[in-house]
Protein backbone atom coordinates (compact mmCIF):
# COMPACT_ATOMS: atom_id res chain seq x y z
CA UNK A 1 0.00 0.00 0.00
CA UNK A 2 1.47 3.34 -1.04
CA UNK A 3 1.80 6.32 1.22
CA UNK A 4 -1.08 8.17 -0.37
CA UNK A 5 -3.42 5.24 -0.13
CA UNK A 6 -2.58 4.91 3.53
CA UNK A 7 -3.28 8.58 4.03
CA UNK A 8 -6.63 8.32 2.29
CA UNK A 9 -7.57 5.25 4.20
CA UNK A 10 -6.81 6.94 7.45
CA UNK A 11 -8.89 9.94 6.50
CA UNK A 12 -11.73 7.74 5.40
CA UNK A 13 -12.00 5.90 8.66
CA UNK A 14 -11.53 8.95 10.86
CA UNK A 15 -14.51 9.87 12.96
CA UNK A 16 -15.35 13.47 12.07
CA UNK A 17 -18.28 15.79 12.69
CA UNK A 18 -19.00 15.75 8.98
CA UNK A 19 -19.32 11.98 8.99
CA UNK A 20 -21.76 12.10 11.87
CA UNK A 21 -23.80 14.81 10.16
CA UNK A 22 -23.78 12.86 6.91
CA UNK A 23 -25.05 9.76 8.73
CA UNK A 24 -27.82 11.75 10.41
CA UNK A 25 -29.10 12.99 7.06
CA UNK A 26 -31.04 9.74 6.65
CA UNK A 27 -33.52 10.96 9.24
CA UNK A 28 -36.31 12.86 7.56
CA UNK A 29 -38.87 14.99 9.36
CA UNK A 30 -42.08 13.59 7.83
CA UNK A 31 -43.93 16.90 8.21
CA UNK A 32 -41.31 19.28 6.88
CA UNK A 33 -40.05 16.75 4.35
CA UNK A 34 -36.39 17.57 4.91
CA UNK A 35 -33.64 15.81 6.85
CA UNK A 36 -32.87 16.88 10.39
CA UNK A 37 -29.37 18.14 9.54
CA UNK A 38 -30.59 20.46 6.76
CA UNK A 39 -33.33 21.67 9.08
CA UNK A 40 -30.67 22.66 11.60
CA UNK A 41 -32.01 20.39 14.34
CA UNK A 42 -28.59 18.86 15.13
CA UNK A 43 -26.60 21.01 17.55
CA UNK A 44 -23.67 20.86 19.96
CA UNK A 45 -22.04 17.91 18.30
CA UNK A 46 -19.13 16.63 20.36
CA UNK A 47 -16.79 13.78 19.56
CA UNK A 48 -14.45 12.42 22.18
CA UNK A 49 -12.62 9.49 20.60
CA UNK A 50 -15.37 6.88 20.15
CA UNK A 51 -17.95 8.74 22.20
CA UNK A 52 -20.40 10.91 20.24
CA UNK A 53 -22.78 13.33 21.86
CA UNK A 54 -25.20 15.75 20.22
CA UNK A 55 -28.45 17.57 20.66
CA UNK A 56 -31.53 17.22 18.46
CA UNK A 57 -33.43 20.46 18.83
CA UNK A 58 -37.06 20.11 17.71
CA UNK A 59 -39.60 22.82 17.01
CA UNK A 60 -41.90 21.68 19.80
CA UNK A 61 -41.47 19.61 22.95
CA UNK A 62 -44.76 17.96 22.01
CA UNK A 63 -43.33 16.46 18.80
CA UNK A 64 -45.18 13.19 18.15
CA UNK A 65 -42.13 11.54 16.53
CA UNK A 66 -39.63 12.54 19.24
CA UNK A 67 -38.85 8.99 20.39
CA UNK A 68 -38.60 7.73 16.82
CA UNK A 69 -36.07 10.47 15.98
CA UNK A 70 -34.05 9.63 19.06
CA UNK A 71 -33.74 5.92 18.33
CA UNK A 72 -33.10 6.51 14.62
CA UNK A 73 -30.37 9.02 15.43
CA UNK A 74 -28.72 6.60 17.84
CA UNK A 75 -28.83 3.77 15.32
CA UNK A 76 -27.51 5.90 12.45
CA UNK A 77 -24.52 7.15 14.42
CA UNK A 78 -23.74 3.77 16.00
CA UNK A 79 -23.42 2.31 12.52
CA UNK A 80 -20.43 4.56 11.78
CA UNK A 81 -17.18 2.60 12.22
CA UNK A 82 -15.25 3.66 15.27
CA UNK A 83 -18.25 4.85 17.27
CA UNK A 84 -18.43 3.25 20.69
CA UNK A 85 -21.18 5.17 22.38
CA UNK A 86 -23.88 7.64 21.37
CA UNK A 87 -25.67 10.11 23.59
CA UNK A 88 -28.61 11.89 21.98
CA UNK A 89 -30.12 14.77 23.93
CA UNK A 90 -33.61 15.75 22.80
CA UNK A 91 -34.44 19.44 23.26
CA UNK A 92 -36.95 21.86 21.76
CA UNK A 93 -37.25 25.54 20.97
CA UNK A 94 -40.80 26.48 20.12
CA UNK A 95 -40.88 28.76 17.12
CA UNK A 96 -43.01 31.85 17.46
CA UNK A 97 -43.96 34.97 15.60
CA UNK A 98 -43.25 38.67 15.92
CA UNK A 99 -46.10 40.75 17.20
CA UNK A 100 -48.03 43.68 15.77
CA UNK A 101 -47.96 47.03 17.58
CA UNK A 102 -51.67 46.59 18.23
CA UNK A 103 -50.90 43.43 20.09
CA UNK A 104 -51.20 43.84 23.78
CA UNK A 105 -47.71 44.15 25.22
CA UNK A 106 -48.48 41.50 27.80
CA UNK A 107 -48.51 39.00 24.92
CA UNK A 108 -45.06 40.09 23.74
CA UNK A 109 -43.26 36.98 24.92
CA UNK A 110 -45.95 34.48 23.95
CA UNK A 111 -44.62 32.37 21.07
CA UNK A 112 -47.90 30.88 19.88
CA UNK A 113 -51.52 31.77 20.48
CA UNK A 114 -53.92 28.93 19.75
CA UNK A 115 -57.64 29.60 19.68
CA UNK A 116 -60.04 26.79 20.50
CA UNK A 117 -63.36 27.58 18.88
CA UNK A 118 -66.63 26.01 17.82
CA UNK A 119 -69.66 27.26 16.04
CA UNK A 120 -72.12 25.57 18.36
CA UNK A 121 -72.02 25.55 22.14
CA UNK A 122 -71.91 22.39 24.22
CA UNK A 123 -69.65 20.40 21.93
CA UNK A 124 -66.81 20.06 24.44
CA UNK A 125 -64.80 23.11 23.50
CA UNK A 126 -63.67 23.98 27.02
CA UNK A 127 -62.85 20.36 27.79
CA UNK A 128 -60.74 20.31 24.63
CA UNK A 129 -58.99 23.59 25.51
CA UNK A 130 -58.17 22.39 29.02
CA UNK A 131 -56.86 19.03 27.81
CA UNK A 132 -54.81 20.71 25.09
CA UNK A 133 -53.20 22.96 27.70
CA UNK A 134 -52.51 20.09 30.12
CA UNK A 135 -51.22 17.87 27.32
CA UNK A 136 -48.74 20.44 25.98
CA UNK A 137 -47.65 21.22 29.52
CA UNK A 138 -47.14 17.53 30.35
CA UNK A 139 -44.33 17.30 27.77
CA UNK A 140 -42.52 20.32 29.11
CA UNK A 141 -43.95 23.30 27.19
CA UNK A 142 -44.65 26.57 28.99
CA UNK A 143 -48.40 26.96 28.70
CA UNK A 144 -51.03 29.55 29.53
CA UNK A 145 -54.79 29.07 29.42
CA UNK A 146 -57.15 31.97 28.88
CA UNK A 147 -60.83 31.32 29.39
CA UNK A 148 -62.45 33.99 27.21
CA UNK A 149 -65.87 32.39 27.18
CA UNK A 150 -67.36 35.31 29.04
CA UNK A 151 -70.91 33.98 29.09
CA UNK A 152 -70.03 30.46 30.20
CA UNK A 153 -66.58 30.31 31.79
CA UNK A 154 -65.70 26.76 32.81
CA UNK A 155 -61.92 26.63 33.26
CA UNK A 156 -61.91 27.22 37.06
CA UNK A 157 -64.26 24.30 37.63
CA UNK A 158 -62.43 22.02 35.22
CA UNK A 159 -59.01 22.70 36.71
CA UNK A 160 -59.68 23.81 40.27
CA UNK A 161 -57.57 26.95 39.81
CA UNK A 162 -57.91 29.65 42.46
CA UNK A 163 -58.40 33.38 41.92
CA UNK A 164 -55.42 35.67 41.27
CA UNK A 165 -54.09 37.50 44.30
CA UNK A 166 -51.10 39.46 42.99
CA UNK A 167 -50.51 42.40 40.72
CA UNK A 168 -47.34 43.23 38.83
CA UNK A 169 -47.65 46.96 38.19
CA UNK A 170 -50.85 47.30 36.17
CA UNK A 171 -50.90 43.67 35.20
CA UNK A 172 -52.66 40.82 36.95
CA UNK A 173 -50.40 37.91 37.86
CA UNK A 174 -52.22 34.83 36.59
CA UNK A 175 -52.58 32.09 39.18
CA UNK A 176 -50.63 28.93 38.39
CA UNK A 177 -52.21 25.51 38.68
CA UNK A 178 -50.34 22.36 37.64
CA UNK A 179 -47.62 24.54 36.04
CA UNK A 180 -50.16 26.29 33.78
CA UNK A 181 -50.91 30.00 34.04
CA UNK A 182 -54.66 30.42 33.99
CA UNK A 183 -57.07 33.30 33.79
CA UNK A 184 -60.83 33.12 33.58
CA UNK A 185 -63.44 35.83 33.37
CA UNK A 186 -65.25 34.17 36.23
CA UNK A 187 -62.32 35.09 38.49
CA UNK A 188 -63.58 38.65 38.27
CA UNK A 189 -67.30 38.10 38.41
CA UNK A 190 -67.84 34.86 40.35
CA UNK A 191 -68.91 31.52 38.90
CA UNK A 192 -72.55 31.85 39.89
CA UNK A 193 -72.98 35.32 38.48
CA UNK A 194 -73.81 35.79 34.82
CA UNK A 195 -71.96 38.35 32.74
CA UNK A 196 -74.92 40.34 31.49
CA UNK A 197 -73.43 42.55 28.82
CA UNK A 198 -74.15 43.93 25.40
CA UNK A 199 -71.71 43.36 22.54
CA UNK A 200 -69.47 46.43 22.85
CA UNK A 201 -69.09 45.96 26.60
CA UNK A 202 -68.34 42.29 26.22
CA UNK A 203 -65.65 42.85 23.61
CA UNK A 204 -63.94 45.65 25.49
CA UNK A 205 -63.96 43.44 28.57
CA UNK A 206 -62.28 40.68 26.59
CA UNK A 207 -59.71 43.17 25.30
CA UNK A 208 -58.79 44.28 28.81
CA UNK A 209 -58.81 40.77 29.92
CA UNK A 210 -56.25 39.72 27.31
CA UNK A 211 -54.00 42.76 27.62
CA UNK A 212 -53.91 43.22 31.37
CA UNK A 213 -52.54 39.85 32.33
CA UNK A 214 -48.83 39.30 32.91
CA UNK A 215 -48.37 36.19 30.75
CA UNK A 216 -44.57 36.35 30.69
CA UNK A 217 -42.76 33.87 28.50
CA UNK A 218 -44.93 31.11 27.05
CA UNK A 219 -44.60 28.51 24.30
CA UNK A 220 -48.36 28.26 23.89
CA UNK A 221 -51.27 30.36 25.06
CA UNK A 222 -54.52 28.46 24.63
CA UNK A 223 -57.62 30.65 24.36
CA UNK A 224 -60.98 29.06 25.06
CA UNK A 225 -63.28 31.19 22.88
CA UNK A 226 -67.00 31.67 23.40
CA UNK A 227 -69.13 29.67 20.96
CA UNK A 228 -70.39 31.40 17.84
CA UNK A 229 -69.04 33.98 15.44
CA UNK A 230 -69.56 37.38 16.97
CA UNK A 231 -68.12 40.59 18.30
CA UNK A 232 -65.86 38.95 20.85
CA UNK A 233 -64.22 36.76 18.22
CA UNK A 234 -63.43 39.76 16.04
CA UNK A 235 -61.92 41.63 18.99
CA UNK A 236 -59.85 38.61 19.95
CA UNK A 237 -58.58 38.23 16.39
CA UNK A 238 -57.48 41.88 16.35
CA UNK A 239 -55.78 42.06 19.70
CA UNK A 240 -54.26 38.60 19.87
CA UNK A 241 -52.88 37.69 16.43
CA UNK A 242 -53.44 33.99 16.71
CA UNK A 243 -51.05 31.42 15.29
CA UNK A 244 -54.04 29.29 14.42
CA UNK A 245 -57.41 28.00 15.49
CA UNK A 246 -58.62 24.53 16.43
CA UNK A 247 -62.24 23.93 15.44
CA UNK A 248 -64.20 21.68 17.79
CA UNK A 249 -67.32 19.88 16.65
CA UNK A 250 -69.41 16.92 17.68
CA UNK A 251 -70.48 14.55 14.87
CA UNK A 252 -74.09 15.63 14.31
CA UNK A 253 -75.05 17.81 11.36
CA UNK A 254 -76.27 20.71 13.44
CA UNK A 255 -72.86 21.10 15.09
CA UNK A 256 -70.98 20.62 11.82
CA UNK A 257 -73.13 23.28 10.18
CA UNK A 258 -72.12 25.82 12.84
CA UNK A 259 -68.48 24.73 12.69
CA UNK A 260 -68.51 25.64 8.99
CA UNK A 261 -69.53 29.16 9.91
CA UNK A 262 -66.63 29.40 12.34
CA UNK A 263 -64.26 28.15 9.62
CA UNK A 264 -65.55 30.87 7.28
CA UNK A 265 -65.06 33.56 9.89
CA UNK A 266 -61.47 32.55 10.72
CA UNK A 267 -60.65 32.28 7.03
CA UNK A 268 -61.86 35.85 6.53
CA UNK A 269 -59.66 36.95 9.41
CA UNK A 270 -56.80 34.96 7.86
CA UNK A 271 -56.24 32.99 11.03
CA UNK A 272 -54.99 29.60 9.84
CA UNK A 273 -57.22 26.64 10.67
CA UNK A 274 -54.98 24.08 12.39
CA UNK A 275 -57.64 21.43 11.99
CA UNK A 276 -60.80 19.86 13.35
CA UNK A 277 -61.24 17.77 16.45
CA UNK A 278 -64.38 15.68 16.76
CA UNK A 279 -65.69 15.14 20.26
CA UNK A 280 -68.28 12.61 21.44
CA UNK A 281 -67.37 10.52 18.39
CA UNK A 282 -68.68 7.20 19.64
CA UNK A 283 -69.51 5.22 22.74
CA UNK A 284 -67.84 1.86 23.08
CA UNK A 285 -69.30 -1.13 24.91
CA UNK A 286 -67.45 -4.46 24.88
CA UNK A 287 -65.59 -3.58 21.71
CA UNK A 288 -68.64 -2.41 19.80
CA UNK A 289 -68.82 1.26 18.83
CA UNK A 290 -72.15 3.09 18.99
CA UNK A 291 -72.32 6.35 17.06
CA UNK A 292 -74.82 8.15 19.24
CA UNK A 293 -74.56 11.45 17.38
CA UNK A 294 -74.05 10.06 13.87
CA UNK A 295 -70.84 8.92 12.32
CA UNK A 296 -67.99 10.91 10.85
CA UNK A 297 -69.20 14.53 11.00
CA UNK A 298 -65.69 15.72 11.84
CA UNK A 299 -64.12 13.61 9.08
CA UNK A 300 -66.51 15.04 6.51
CA UNK A 301 -65.82 18.56 7.69
CA UNK A 302 -62.06 18.03 7.48
CA UNK A 303 -62.42 16.58 3.97
CA UNK A 304 -64.72 19.35 2.74
CA UNK A 305 -62.21 22.06 3.67
CA UNK A 306 -59.03 19.98 3.18
CA UNK A 307 -57.97 20.61 6.75
CA UNK A 308 -56.40 18.07 9.11
CA UNK A 309 -58.52 15.91 11.38
CA UNK A 310 -56.66 16.41 14.66
CA UNK A 311 -58.50 13.75 16.63
CA UNK A 312 -61.66 11.86 17.42
CA UNK A 313 -62.48 11.72 21.10
CA UNK A 314 -64.79 8.92 22.22
CA UNK A 315 -67.57 9.45 24.74
CA UNK A 316 -66.47 8.20 28.12
CA UNK A 317 -67.95 8.77 31.52
CA UNK A 318 -64.49 9.66 32.76
CA UNK A 319 -64.22 12.69 30.49
CA UNK A 320 -67.02 14.69 32.04
CA UNK A 321 -66.38 13.28 35.49
CA UNK A 322 -62.74 14.36 35.44
CA UNK A 323 -63.72 17.76 34.08
CA UNK A 324 -66.12 18.29 36.95
CA UNK A 325 -63.48 17.22 39.44
CA UNK A 326 -60.77 19.44 38.03
CA UNK A 327 -58.46 16.60 36.94
CA UNK A 328 -58.18 16.66 33.14
CA UNK A 329 -58.58 13.34 31.34
CA UNK A 330 -55.45 13.72 29.18
CA UNK A 331 -53.26 12.84 32.18
CA UNK A 332 -55.22 9.67 32.92
CA UNK A 333 -55.69 6.27 31.28
CA UNK A 334 -58.27 4.99 28.82
CA UNK A 335 -59.29 5.53 25.23
CA UNK A 336 -60.46 9.13 25.56
CA UNK A 337 -57.22 10.04 27.33
CA UNK A 338 -55.17 8.42 24.56
CA UNK A 339 -57.26 10.23 21.93
CA UNK A 340 -56.58 13.57 23.63
CA UNK A 341 -52.85 12.78 23.72
CA UNK A 342 -52.84 12.10 19.97
CA UNK A 343 -54.77 15.31 19.53
CA UNK A 344 -52.34 17.62 21.32
CA UNK A 345 -49.39 16.06 19.50
CA UNK A 346 -51.14 16.77 16.21
CA UNK A 347 -51.82 20.38 17.21
CA UNK A 348 -48.14 20.94 18.07
CA UNK A 349 -47.16 19.35 14.77
CA UNK A 350 -49.52 21.57 12.75
CA UNK A 351 -48.16 24.68 14.47
CA UNK A 352 -44.59 23.66 13.58
CA UNK A 353 -45.58 23.00 9.95
CA UNK A 354 -47.26 26.38 9.80
CA UNK A 355 -44.10 28.18 10.95
CA UNK A 356 -42.03 26.30 8.40
CA UNK A 357 -44.32 27.27 5.52
CA UNK A 358 -45.43 30.75 6.52
CA UNK A 359 -42.09 32.20 7.53
CA UNK A 360 -42.02 34.70 4.68
CA UNK A 361 -45.22 36.45 5.70
CA UNK A 362 -44.94 39.40 8.08
CA UNK A 363 -47.12 38.62 11.06
CA UNK A 364 -47.11 42.30 11.97
CA UNK A 365 -45.83 45.67 10.81
CA UNK A 366 -45.93 49.36 11.62
CA UNK A 367 -45.03 51.90 8.95
CA UNK A 368 -44.55 55.60 9.71
CA UNK A 369 -45.16 57.86 6.70
CA UNK A 370 -42.33 60.30 6.06
CA UNK A 371 -43.07 63.94 5.29
CA UNK A 372 -46.73 63.79 6.31
CA UNK B 1 -55.43 27.50 3.34
CA UNK B 2 -56.85 28.61 0.03
CA UNK B 3 -57.06 32.32 -0.72
CA UNK B 4 -54.56 33.22 1.99
CA UNK B 5 -52.61 36.34 1.22
CA UNK B 6 -49.94 37.89 3.39
CA UNK B 7 -47.61 40.85 3.25
CA UNK B 8 -43.94 40.11 2.67
CA UNK B 9 -42.87 43.74 2.66
CA UNK B 10 -44.65 47.08 3.07
CA UNK B 11 -42.94 50.40 2.40
CA UNK B 12 -43.37 54.01 1.36
CA UNK B 13 -42.58 54.04 -2.36
CA UNK B 14 -42.58 57.83 -2.68
CA UNK B 15 -44.44 60.85 -1.30
CA UNK B 16 -47.85 59.55 -2.42
CA UNK B 17 -47.56 55.81 -3.06
CA UNK B 18 -47.62 52.84 -0.74
CA UNK B 19 -45.70 49.80 -1.92
CA UNK B 20 -46.55 46.21 -0.96
CA UNK B 21 -44.81 42.99 -1.90
CA UNK B 22 -47.22 40.11 -1.37
CA UNK B 23 -46.39 36.58 -0.28
CA UNK B 24 -47.26 35.26 -3.75
CA UNK B 25 -44.65 37.58 -5.25
CA UNK B 26 -47.05 40.17 -6.69
CA UNK B 27 -46.23 43.88 -6.32
CA UNK B 28 -48.72 46.66 -5.64
CA UNK B 29 -48.31 50.43 -5.68
CA UNK B 30 -51.27 52.16 -4.09
CA UNK B 31 -52.16 55.84 -4.18
CA UNK B 32 -52.70 56.87 -0.55
CA UNK B 33 -55.14 59.66 -1.51
CA UNK B 34 -57.23 57.07 -3.34
CA UNK B 35 -57.04 54.80 -0.27
CA UNK B 36 -58.45 57.61 1.87
CA UNK B 37 -61.29 58.15 -0.65
CA UNK B 38 -62.06 54.42 -0.69
CA UNK B 39 -62.04 54.09 3.11
CA UNK B 40 -64.17 51.02 3.96
CA UNK B 41 -65.19 52.09 7.48
CA UNK B 42 -68.80 52.34 8.62
CA UNK B 43 -68.88 56.14 8.51
CA UNK B 44 -67.61 56.20 4.91
CA UNK B 45 -69.68 53.30 3.52
CA UNK B 46 -73.29 52.49 4.46
CA UNK B 47 -73.12 49.14 6.22
CA UNK B 48 -76.44 47.86 4.94
CA UNK B 49 -76.53 49.05 1.34
CA UNK B 50 -72.79 49.18 0.70
CA UNK B 51 -73.35 52.70 -0.69
CA UNK B 52 -70.47 55.17 -0.38
CA UNK B 53 -71.34 57.99 2.01
CA UNK B 54 -68.00 59.76 1.74
CA UNK B 55 -67.83 62.20 -1.19
CA UNK B 56 -64.51 61.71 -2.99
CA UNK B 57 -64.26 65.48 -3.67
CA UNK B 58 -64.34 66.18 0.04
CA UNK B 59 -60.86 64.66 0.35
CA UNK B 60 -57.96 66.95 -0.53
CA UNK B 61 -55.12 65.71 -2.69
CA UNK B 62 -52.78 66.63 0.13
CA UNK B 63 -54.06 63.94 2.48
CA UNK B 64 -51.33 61.53 3.63
CA UNK B 65 -51.08 58.69 6.11
CA UNK B 66 -49.37 59.23 9.42
CA UNK B 67 -48.98 55.59 10.25
CA UNK B 68 -50.01 52.18 8.95
CA UNK B 69 -50.30 49.30 11.42
CA UNK B 70 -51.20 45.67 10.91
CA UNK B 71 -54.45 44.35 12.41
CA UNK B 72 -54.44 40.69 13.28
CA UNK B 73 -53.32 38.63 10.31
CA UNK B 74 -55.72 39.91 7.72
CA UNK B 75 -55.67 43.69 7.52
CA UNK B 76 -54.10 47.02 8.38
CA UNK B 77 -55.43 50.23 9.82
CA UNK B 78 -54.36 53.56 8.32
CA UNK B 79 -54.27 56.74 10.40
CA UNK B 80 -54.52 59.75 8.05
CA UNK B 81 -53.40 63.30 8.73
CA UNK B 82 -56.98 64.58 8.35
CA UNK B 83 -57.76 62.82 11.62
CA UNK B 84 -59.51 59.83 10.07
CA UNK B 85 -58.26 56.53 11.48
CA UNK B 86 -61.16 54.09 11.54
CA UNK B 87 -60.69 52.33 8.22
CA UNK B 88 -59.53 48.71 8.43
CA UNK B 89 -58.17 47.75 5.01
CA UNK B 90 -58.15 43.98 4.62
CA UNK B 91 -55.29 42.58 2.53
CA UNK B 92 -57.90 41.17 0.15
CA UNK B 93 -59.41 44.65 -0.28
CA UNK B 94 -55.97 46.16 -0.97
CA UNK B 95 -55.33 43.46 -3.55
CA UNK B 96 -58.69 44.19 -5.12
CA UNK B 97 -57.86 47.92 -5.26
CA UNK B 98 -54.55 47.25 -6.96
CA UNK B 99 -56.31 45.17 -9.57
CA UNK B 100 -54.37 41.94 -9.04
CA UNK B 101 -56.57 38.91 -8.54
CA UNK B 102 -55.76 36.28 -5.94
CA UNK B 103 -54.46 33.02 -7.24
Amino acid sequence: MGVFEQLFKKKDSELTEDRVREALKVIIDPDLDKDIVTLGFVRNLKIDRGAVEFEVNLTTPACPVKEKFKSEAEAAVKAIPGVESVNVIMTATTKGQTKSPQTASSLGRVANIILVASGKGGVGKSTTAVNLAYGLSSVGSKVGLLDADIHGPSVPMMTGVKNPTQMNGDLVQPPIKDNIKMISISMFSGTDQAAIMRGPMASSMVKNFVSQVDWGELDYLIIDCPPGTGDIHLSLAQIAPATGVVIVTSPQDVAVMDAKKAIHMYSTLQIPILGVVETMSYFEVEGKKYYLFGEGGGVKLANTYSIPLLGQIPLEEKVSESSDKGAPIVLQTGKAAAAYRDFFGNVAREVSILHATRSESLSSFSLKWRGA
Amino acid sequence: MKGYIGVKEIYQADDRYLGITWTDGAESKLDVVELRRKCPCASCVDERTGERILKPDSIANTVRPLQIDSVGRYACVIAFNDGHNTGIYSFKFLRHLSGISLS
